[in-house]
């Protein structure tokens, strides 16, 4: 087996560094997107909620029509 | 059934312990030296070697590095610099997208 390296300061200091701003950046992201989804979804909810109403009504209003 | 059933669960599972033994062992042997984060002696030197780099930089030393060099050093770059999305996929909690 070939015998393993040494590697140096330089690149194991840069390596980890990387990786635990990673870390802290994800994290910082995660949080800054998440309650921007939740209102995204409740906007969807109340938009959903108005269409389904509307459609019903329209609906309502074809059917009356046909069958007077 | 049943039992044969789990016999030959128990029969994976030692196969898979049996392959996966010796490949750990290799694994460890090079991670153990390759893949330790810098102890607190190596930090100094990893701030003195930024330093030289800079020096080189200034002096245009860097201008003289070979094309096999720039290659190989643009590839350390790039492996180091991947280190930062394996951290945003830990620190986001998932691998593919943010799960909000």
């Amino acid at each position: 087996m070939v015998p393993p390296v040494a590697v140096s300061p330089l690149i194991k200091t840069a390596r980890y560094s990387a990786l635990i701003a990673g870390i802290i950046y994800g994290k910082r992201r995660y949080d800054h997107l998440k309650p921007i989804a939740a209102e995204e979804r409740r906007i969807e909810e109340e938009e959903k909620k108005v269409r389904e109403e509307q459609e019903r009504i329209a609906k309502q209003l074809a059917e009356d029509s046909i069958l007077k | 059934p049943l039992a044969s059933k789990h016999q030959t669960l128990q029969q994976i599972f030692i196969t898979a312990l049996t392959y996966s033994k010796p490949r750990l062992a290799t694994f460890w042997h090079y991670a153990r030296v390759e893949l330790v984060p810098p102890s607190p002696a190596e930090i100094p030197k990893a701030i003195e070697a930024v330093k030289g780099l800079i020096r080189s930089y200034q002096t245009g030393r860097l201008g003289q590095t070979t094309v096999k060099d720039a290659i190989r050093n643009g590839l350390v770059t790039t492996e180091v610099l991947m280190w930062f999305y394996i951290g945003e996929c830990i620190g986001k909690g998932g691998i593919v997208g943010y799960d909000v």
